[in-house]
């Protein structure tokens, strides 16, 4: 996202915000999305991640994650705003790349995904590390707490009302049975229209997700 | 109370004999647990938790009728046994056909029920069976199944073991090998299914399912053993069936389902095996003792509670001190000139498998089957017919066989599908490819079939020109077409593909200069996901931005095209087919981004000939309405079936120098013939037939343990392994490889003649 506008949202939120995700903060942002030239060097750039992500399918399932991102693209600081032929050519992107690449894959492969927003616990000291890393980075810590950190990635509907949550960032699922502690998914937010999901909302494991709301978990 | 727990073993692949001591110890304080184990070197004898130890010889050594009587005295006794052996489960359900009360182990009607892969007893179960081929049937049967699962399968032996077998020479070497350590043919080939691996462990006794979990990897070794997991209650819709399962099979004892998850969310069932598994104190530690539930079941005694102290378990390493009355065993002296220690199976289990085959050979055959197959590879009648039409008196072997009646049934097949496919917008062809047998008899076949002339070189051009080709009839394709240098046809030709950004310069400037016409020139795509070395890539985000101003730089006055050929034999049917997909998507791409349309699509190839001939239309012409919906503007495709034409169109006839007979049955048979004549020899399996001297019957090979040998003083040289030749065959007899018309034949070199 573009780090002037984030910034905005954290005056206005630390105000205004009440009973937001663990961290008022981040209770209106926005997910990231990569910005477009307007010209054949974006077009490209799109292109390429749609037919590539088809290819190294290998005829494996359509809901399979789209691995093959984490493996090209190390997780790491970007500086925003990203245009699509900028983050191709990375070889580090962030979570908000990631899942605004896996996004474009998932939606070129014909399956309904949505874009999902994550607030995870991690301890003082991992906290502090990635501090390090995306200050000398030059991009934004917006995304750290003291103890609790946000995180993009994507929700992909496996049928019926189910999600599958992915985080490209790590190559993984994430695990629907969360009991807390280190890594642990805290509160979790899906964009969809109001009509893609049914009246109880998503259904992931044993949590019931409404659309557009931070859902807490556990 | 005295229960004996056997399956101690703690290496990379454990058993649960530990873990299931572990449990008892937990739900039994006041048992004496008894660790059953067959060698001294298996580590888990000294874990703490062990009251006593029955250490018996290696099964290789152990008289199994002592050691029976010595089990029934210790079960007479009040002694429980708890198996954590498949085999050893086994001998017992062998030993105690009509039970015994304090064996806590399935009979032998139910393992004959759960006998992998089909596992029949699961069938209410909501699983699938992932498919599976028995390697008693033809290596050319095998070989289709290996290309149709695209080679992501898995040999299995019956009992353990299973390797990944991802081509011909990989599957014949994993073959030999787990034939000679289960000294069994009875393996089998299995699809491999992707996704993530979960069971279901079982408890029952007598028919009454006592309890059940289930459990997700969520860490595994490198031998995709679980190291950690979760673990949760069986769901409503597994549990009622297995419920029932467990009833009809009457079990008695552990058990576990092993299980795939795929990304759909279907579970496939690999095996059911007749014991707790490994991780079985992990589901204990989540509050589901069961081998105590077990031990309950079975003599009413209250177990402990088991308290929850986790959802999750995980693996540690840890060093415990050696009981002092089994000191360790020194390591075996390593195999001179070998690396490491030999130390597989230190109890000898395959050992155990040998004696249990002797001794009850149908032990594993769950329902004797009148459909098993015979081994033997099916000859089609043409083949028949065209060998039948030489006079083999005449025939200086080695030499191949032109087989007339096949050949032109070939091309004719391939030339009317062509025609069924071609519509008014799009006219379906094929393109001969001159490399797979340049052998003039072929090209004409394919001249007069209608076909196109591939070739990748000018020699092969100026081949298809002087048997009768026009130059418009002729693609160039490749990285070698501009050689030998003052050979390119004269006019214009069909098609020409570039191989390469720098060939794409070569042939603009070609064009400019008129040292080529073509009527459509386009590119090569490399492959991105598999490796190629042809093409031009598409790996990168820059490397497709070059490609798209490449195009943009051919002339307009040409038509353009694209090309993409990829073996489908060595990457698998259902492989090419997304391949063929994904590269239609690459295409679109490519005309919308430089504004060429492509009205030319030239796709191949390797195809291995069952897949191209035995299929009906419907795949190739979903594939031609693909093409028109997402390339409206393509006119002609190009299909080129590669050796599907050529290989069936020759055989090999070479005959028997000598018979030399050796230990166990082992034949070697050297041949006139080699792998000078057959290179392929290694990639795919050849039908083989001999031709009786006496009769002149065509009888097939089938699978035995003879080797031919081939006639070169070359340690390689071996023509073909573990094949049966027909009683009374002697030296002078005559051999036929099938199948030896494709690259066998044009690659095929002059070795070892003087």
């Amino acid at each position: 996202m573009y780090l002037a506008a984030a910034e905005q949202r954290l005056d206005l939120l630390e105000k205004e915000t009440d009973g937001a995700p663990c961290s008022a903060r981040w209770e209106e942002f926005p997910f990231s999305v990569l910005s477009h030239h307007g010209e054949a060097c974006c077009d490209i750039a799109r292109e390429w991640v749609k037919a590539m992500d088809y290819a190294q399918l290998n005829g494996g399932d359509l809901l399979s994650g789209p691995r093959w991102l984490r493996q090209r693209y190390e997780w790491g600081p970007s500086v925003w705003p990203l245009h699509w032929c900028e983050a191709v050519n990375e070889k580090v992107i962030d979570c908000g790349a990631h899942a605004a690449l896996a996004h474009e894959a998932f939606e070129a492969r014909g399956v309904t995904a949505f874009r999902a927003q994550f607030v995870q616990s991690y301890s003082p000291e991992a906290i502090g590390q990635w501090r390090t890393k995306w200050v000398e980075g030059e991009a934004s810590d917006h995304w750290l707490d003291d103890e609790f950190i946000y995180h993009e990635g994507n929700a992909l509907l496996a049928g019926g009302d189910e999600v599958k949550l992915w985080d490209g960032s790590a190559g993984c699922w994430v695990n629907p049975r969360q009991s807390g502690g280190y890594g642990s998914l805290m509160a979790v937010r899906i964009f969809a229209d109001e009509a893609q999901a049914s009246a109880g909302g998503f259904r992931w494991g044993l949590h019931r997700i409404a659309p557009n709301h931070w859902h807490h978990i556990g | 109370m005295k229960i004996f727990v056997s399956g101690l073993y703690c290496g990379g692949n454990p058993q649960p004999g530990v873990g299931i001591i572990r449990s008892l110890g937990q739900g039994y304080p006041d048992a004496t647990l008894v660790g059953v184990e067959y060698s001294n070197r298996i580590s888990g004898i000294h874990w703490e938790g062990i009251d006593d130890l029955w250490i018996q010889r290696p099964w290789d050594e152990l008289d199994l009728d002592s050691h029976g009587e010595q089990v029934k005295e210790a079960l007479d006794a009040g002694g429980m046994w708890i198996s954590g052996s498949d085999l050893e489960a086994m001998w017992l359900a062998d030993l105690f056909p009509d039970g015994h009360p304090n064996l806590l182990a399935p009979p032998m009607g139910a393992l004959k029920r759960i006998t992998k892969p089909a596992v029949e007893a699961a069938r209410e179960l909501p699983v699938k069976i992932p498919t599976y081929i028995s390697t008693e049937n033809s290596d050319w049967e095998l070989h289709a199944f290996c290309r149709a699962q695209n080679w992501r399968v898995w040999l299995k032996g019956p009992y353990y073991d299973a390797a990944r077998t991802p081509s011909w020479d990989s599957f014949e070497a994993a073959r030999a090998a787990l034939t000679k350590v289960w000294s069994t043919q009875r393996l089998f080939l299995q699809g491999h299914v992707s996704g993530y691996e979960e069971s279901v462990m079982l408890s029952a006794y007598k028919g009454e399912l006592l309890g059940a979990v289930s459990m997700r990897k969520r860490d595994i070794t490198p031998e995709g053993k679980t190291w950690a997991g979760d673990i949760s209650e069986v769901p409503n819709e597994f549990m009622i069936p297995l419920r029932r399962m467990v009833k009809e099979l009457n079990w008695t004892g552990g058990g576990e389902l092993e299980m795939v998850r795929d990304a759909g969310g279907q579970l496939w069932l690999l095996e059911m095996n007749p014991r707790f598994p490994a991780w079985v104190h992990g589901a204990t530690i989540a509050g589901h003792n069961l081998p105590a539930l077990l031990v309950q079941g079975a003599t009413g005694t209250k177990s402990k509670p088991a308290p929850a102290l986790s959802e999750e378990f995980t693996r540690v390493v840890l060093e415990v001190p050696v009981r002092d009355e089994y000191p360790l065993p020194p390591l075996p002296e390593p195999y001179a000139g070998a690396i490491g220690h030999s130390m597989k199976h230190p109890s000898g289990l395959t050992s155990l498998a040998k004696k249990l085959h002797k001794t009850n050979p149908e032990m594993l055959e769950a329902v004797p089957d009148p459909d098993a197959p015979d081994g033997l590879p099916r000859i089609p009648d043409s083949f028949v017919a065209d060998i039948d039409s030489y006079d083999f008196a005449e025939v200086q072997t080695p030499q191949f066989l032109f087989m007339d009646s096949t050949a032109a049934g070939l091309f004719k097949r391939a030339s009317d599908r062509a025609h069924r496919l071609s519509t008014n917008e799009v006219q379906v062809v094929s393109g001969y490819s001159i490399k797979t047998n340049p052998d003039e008899r072929l090209i004409k076949l394919a001249l007069d079939n209608g076909f196109l002339a591939e070739c990748i070189s000018l020699a092969e051009a100026q081949k298809a020109i002087e048997v009768g080709f026009r130059a418009d009839q002729v693609i160039l394709n490749g990285p070698g077409k501009w050689w030998p240098e003052g050979m390119m046809p004269k006019g214009r030709i069909h098609a020409l593909f570039c191989d390469s950004i720098a060939d794409l310069n070569r042939t603009v400037a070609a064009l400019e200069a008129g040292e080529v016409s073509s009527r459509h020139v386009g590119i090569r795509l490399r492959t991105p996901n598999i490796v190629s070395r042809f093409g031009i890539p598409l790996d990168s985000p820059e490397t497709f931005r070059k490609l798209v101003d490449a195009v943009k730089r051919l002339p307009t006055d040409t038509k353009f095209g694209i090309h993409f050929h990829m073996a489908s034999d060595r990457v698998g049917v259902a492989q090419w087919w997304h391949l063929f997909e994904s590269m239609l998507k690459w295409c679109r791409s490519i005309q919308a981004l430089t504004g060429r349309t492509i009205a030319i699509l030239d796709m191949g190839g390797g195809w291995f000939p069952d897949d191209w001939h035995a299929d009906d239309d419907s795949k190739f012409a979903h594939a031609v309405e693909t093409v028109k919906a997402m390339l409206p503007e393509v006119r002609q495709i190009v299909s080129e079936p590669g050796k599907a034409m050529a290989q069936p169109s020759m055989a090999l006839a070479m005959r028997i120098l000598e018979i030399q007979e050796h230990e166990e049955d082992y034949v070697e048979a050297v041949v006139d013939a080699s792998i000078a004549e057959l290179p392929m020899y290694f990639f795919y399996p050849h039908r083989m037939l001999r031709k009786c001297g006496k009769t002149g019957e065509l009888t097939p090979l089938g699978r035995g343990k003879t080797h031919l040998m081939g006639r070169l003083c070359m340690e390689h040289d071996v023509v073909a392994a573990n094949v049966q030749l027909p009683e009374g065959t002697r030296a002078g007899d005559l051999l036929i490889f099938c199948d030896a018309g494709g690259y066998d034949r044009s690659m095929s070199y002059v070795f070892g003649r003087g």
